[in-house]
């Protein structure tokens, strides 16, 4: 049962991957990420992660992808389609990303995994909101520091010049 | 915090990350659009936060590092999406173009 | 024994002070140097009195104080101290006392001068060096000071920099000097390799003792005569002397009269052993001298430049002490020296107070100013007096000294013969020098008419000195020694051990055939000058060949100006081509255009497109994959 969710979540955030890097067309390669980034929260539910799952759910699902199909708009991309990449740049990209592929793969294989009890330990929001605001303060304010500074910045550079038309 | 039964082994969380990362990576060096660019960064950012929370449920379970994490990884991504797009604007606005192959002036 | 280091320490510490502070003292910060010049001036009298008490018990070799400086166990130790005998004492006394003398006059030659703080600091600096100099038990040391004093001479005669002959002078007298300082340092590294010491009595006592191999001692002893050359301005080398005449006069007084150029007869002096060892040695020594006076004496006949003649009488004193040294009168040689110190610095601060009066230099346009000048005129007298050798002022003893040291010694007797002729000469110039400037027509009314003697600062110093020109002499007669806490006269008092005591004594025949000749010379200059000195342009145009070579200095000059241009820079030429074309083009530029050659090359690989570097940097990754893996199966 548990693998079959798996299987299942595995192939929608594959699938979803996929059909971004692949869509001609930009507006549905954004709708692919989607999936995948659901997908993804589908994963962390599997591990047991809830708060992760919500959190990919908002963020992911919902702001930066809003941002992203902002972005899509506001470059004006004509016909929403994309000219597929020149064949060097796709053949290196592809024996790249493959090779990259191949070279985990035969890490995940050569590496003794550790057997377990067929258990794993539930973290529940408690225990995350306590470590957060305890332990990690100082890392979570600085994230936020971070966060500002970034929006901050993201303003002044997009900001309109004078004498420039969208 | 309380014990789960988990009946997936590990590695097929390692190597669903490892596939997501790769087809990250052909994203980014095949796609034209800058905006698609970033879709195949926030892929591989993905997958890196999968890998770190399989990694923390299934040998660290005290400490959550991983967890921890994936929380500030989906922050900072935030941030970086939202630069990303002013960036990208701004490199649209001065040369009328958001393909990142047609933004060559790093050559001679 | 007071520890000697304390005298060069104090002018350092007043070099330091007004260097750093000068500009916000009251009045630049001269009193600091002048306090701790004065300082230093009576520091020396305790070392005298030390020297005396030692002296008086017998078999006194000079004290020597040192500590280690470098040292590598089994390989080399350099020690470095001070060495405080007779010789020594004569240079501390004569060195402090004129800087003292010279620094009270400048308060009033250079008021008011921009760079006042800057005058000051250098010449503390110098008297420093001038007194390490003097004070060093090792070549090293004194090498260091050499040089130094070498510096401080350049940076004050360039002190009018920003005039164009000056900063020439000053590049001349470096230069010049340099050539002699190079002979210096390889004598000393010669004299090292063959030793394995710096100390000076030990070098002293191996050359002595025959341990140095005869050729490498030659060459050392000549190389180091070429140091002594080079700074005491002996011929060859004698052509910056007058050149420096560029700097200010109390600067010419201290430094290119009485002090700095006197440092090549103190090291000749302190290193005689070492030079009598050397066969030929002594009579080169007496062959340079007495070219020097030679060309000196003829030269000062003719120059206009007030300054000039005198700085060409010292080089006629230079001349004569070199001689003496040759003829191993160490003894003459060093009251020549003290005496001359005296004479010749109240020479130059004459003609300092003469060109502060005037505003002028030239002794064509002076004339007549025996009246305005009631106080300088009679003292530069005095000073001529003394520099032509009149008895009884001081020059005349020292000299006297000399034509004996001649006499007496094994050398040729062309060597006296030349110095005697060369007597009456000195006393034509030095008579016509004080006819032309201080009596005789008036030339130029203007300046005559704004002529007025110099401030109580200036005339002071005049007058001491005077009083010191025409008294230290007498230190020659054994009661004037005895009475001044010695054991003996001067002459006693330099040779104490090594030969033993030698008291003042008068060749008769000597003694009055040179007083005649001064005093001939005296009243044929006197006469010759006198009035509008007709006699004087009868015999210029008598002869104005002769009169040329004179003025224009045997136009040694020139010759050494085309050989500079001839050979120096003709050779600079060919190397400039070999630098152009090899060092610049091919190896300078070469290297630079085949890294731009390689980078047009190379820059086509650059396609500028962000997905490509992408691209290089996961194939990387990958590559780095796969070779892991290989080794690790």
């Amino acid at each position: 049962m548990t693998q079959a969710f798996f299987d299942l979540v595995a192939a929608v955030v594959i699938v979803g991957a996929l059909g971004v890097v692949m869509a001609r067309s930009t507006v549905y390669a954004a709708l692919f990420l989607i999936a995948s980034l659901l997908g993804v929260a589908g994963v962390y539910v599997l591990l047991a992660t809830e708060f992760l799952a919500l959190v990919q759910l908002l963020i992911y699902g919902g702001a930066v992808t809003v941002l992203l199909l902002f972005a899509l708009m506001l470059t004006h991309v004509r016909d929403l389609r994309e000219r597929a990449p020149e064949p060097a740049q796709r053949l290196g990209a592809l024996l790249a990303g493959g090779g990259l592929l191949a070279g985990f793969i035969t890490m995940v294989y050569r590496t003794r995994w550790p057997r377990d009890n067929g258990t794993i330990t539930s973290i529940d929001f408690n225990t995350i909101g306590n470590a957060l605001f305890n332990r990690w303060a100082v890392p979570f304010e600085i994230a936020s520091g971070v966060l500002l500074v970034a929006l901050v910045g993201a303003v002044v550079i997009a900001m309109q010049e004078e004498g420039e038309h969208l | 915090m309380t014990s789960v039964p988990q009946e997936i082994p590990l590695e097929q969380f390692i190597v669903l990350s490892a596939i997501l990362f790769s087809i990250g990576v052909y994203g980014v060096l095949s796609r034209r659009n800058a905006v698609l660019v970033v879709m195949s960064v926030e892929l591989m950012l993905n997958a890196v936060s999968i890998n770190m929370v399989a990694f923390a449920v299934y040998t660290a379970p005290t400490l959550f590092v991983g967890i921890i994490f994936a929380i500030f990884i989906i922050t900072i991504a935030a941030a970086e999406v939202g630069l990303a797009l002013a960036v990208i604007l701004r490199v649209f606005r001065n040369r009328g173009t958001a393909n990142i192959d047609e933004i060559d002036t790093l050559k001679w | 024994m007071t520890d000697a280091w304390v005298l060069p320490a104090l002018p350092v510490a007043g070099f330091i002070v007004l260097l750093l502070f000068s500009t916000w003292l009251p009045r630049k910060g001269d009193w600091i140097a002048i306090a701790l010049m004065a300082a230093s001036f009576a520091l020396v009298f305790p070392i005298a009195r030390d020297v005396a008490l030692s002296i008086g018990n017998g078999n006194f070799q000079g004290v020597e104080r040192s500590r280690e400086w470098l040292n590598i166990p089994g390989y080399i130790e350099i020690r470095m101290g001070t060495f405080v005998d007779q010789i020594t004492l004569v240079m501390l006394f004569c060195v402090t006392l004129i800087a003292l003398i010279v620094m009270i006059y400048s308060t009033g030659y250079m008021r008011g001068d921009k760079r006042y703080g800057w005058f000051y600091a250098i010449v503390s600096l110098f008297v420093a060096s001038m007194l390490s100099l003097v004070l060093a038990d090792n070549l090293l040391l004194l090498y260091f000071s050499w040089e130094l004093v070498g510096l401080c001479s350049m940076l004050l005669i360039g002190y009018y920099y920003d005039k164009q002959t000056a900063a020439e002078a000053s590049k001349k007298a470096f230069i010049t000097t340099r050539v002699g300082d190079v002979g210096l340092l390889i004598g000393i590294i010669i004299l090292f390799t063959q030793t394995h010491t710096f100390n000076i009595q030990d070098i002293l006592r191996m050359a002595e003792a025959g341990e140095i191999s005869r050729q490498w001692l030659t060459a050392s002893a000549v190389l180091i005569l070429a140091g002594a050359c080079g700074k005491s301005a002996q011929f060859p080398l004698h052509v910056w002397l007058p050149d420096a005449m560029e700097g200010p006069t109390p600067v010419s007084a201290l430094i290119h009269a009485a002090t700095m150029v006197v440092a090549g007869v103190y090291l000749v002096a302190r290193l005689l052993p070492l030079f009598e060892v050397v066969r030929g040695m002594p009579e080169l020594i007496t062959a340079l001298g007495l070219t020097t006076t030679t060309i000196a004496v003829f030269c000062g006949l003719a120059q206009r430049d007030i300054k000039r003649v005198v700085a060409y009488s010292t080089l006629n004193s230079l001349g004569l002490m070199f001689v003496a040294l040759g003829s191993g009168a160490v003894g003459a040689a060093m009251l020549y020296l003290l005496t001359h110190a005296f004479f010749k610095a109240l020479l130059f601060l004459g003609c300092g107070s003469v060109i502060h009066a005037t505003e002028e230099q030239e002794v064509d346009k002076l004339g007549g100013l025996w009246g305005k000048l009631p106080i300088t005129a009679p003292m530069f007298v005095v000073g001529a007096l003394a520099m032509a050798g009149l008895v009884p002022f001081s020059g005349y003893w020292a000299k006297d000294e000399i034509l004996v040291g001649l006499y007496n010694g094994n050398l040729n007797s062309i060597a006296l013969i030349v110095t005697m002729i060369s007597l009456p000469i000195t006393a034509i110039y030095m008579a016509r020098l004080v006819m032309l400037t201080f009596f005789g027509t008036v030339k130029d009314a203007h300046v005559h008419g704004h002529a007025h003697e110099s401030e109580p600062a200036m005339s002071w110093p005049l007058l001491l000195l005077g009083a010191l020109a025409v008294v230290s002499g007498f230190v020659v007669f054994e009661g004037v020694g005895k009475a001044l806490g010695f054991h003996s006269g001067f002459l006693g008092f330099i040779f104490n051990a090594a030969e033993g005591p030698e008291t003042f004594s008068v060749n008769w025949g000597l003694a009055v055939g040179s007083v005649a000749l001064v005093v001939t010379g005296l009243g044929l200059g006197t006469w010759m000058w006198w009035g509008d000195a007709e006699p004087s342009k009868r015999a210029a145009a008598f002869s104005p060949l002769l009169y040329r070579l004179f003025y224009n200095r045997f136009y040694i000059d020139e010759v050494y100006q085309f050989a500079i241009d001839k050979i120096v820079l003709a050779t600079g030429r060919v190397v400039a081509v070999f630098d152009r074309a090899v060092v610049n083009d091919s190896g300078v530029n070469g290297a630079g255009e085949t890294a731009s050659f390689l980078g047009w090359l190379g820059k086509y690989q650059q396609t500028g497109k962000i997905p490509n570097y992408a691209l290089a940097i996961v194939i990387g990754i990958v590559v780095i994959f796969a070779v892991a893996f290989g080794y690790r199966t």
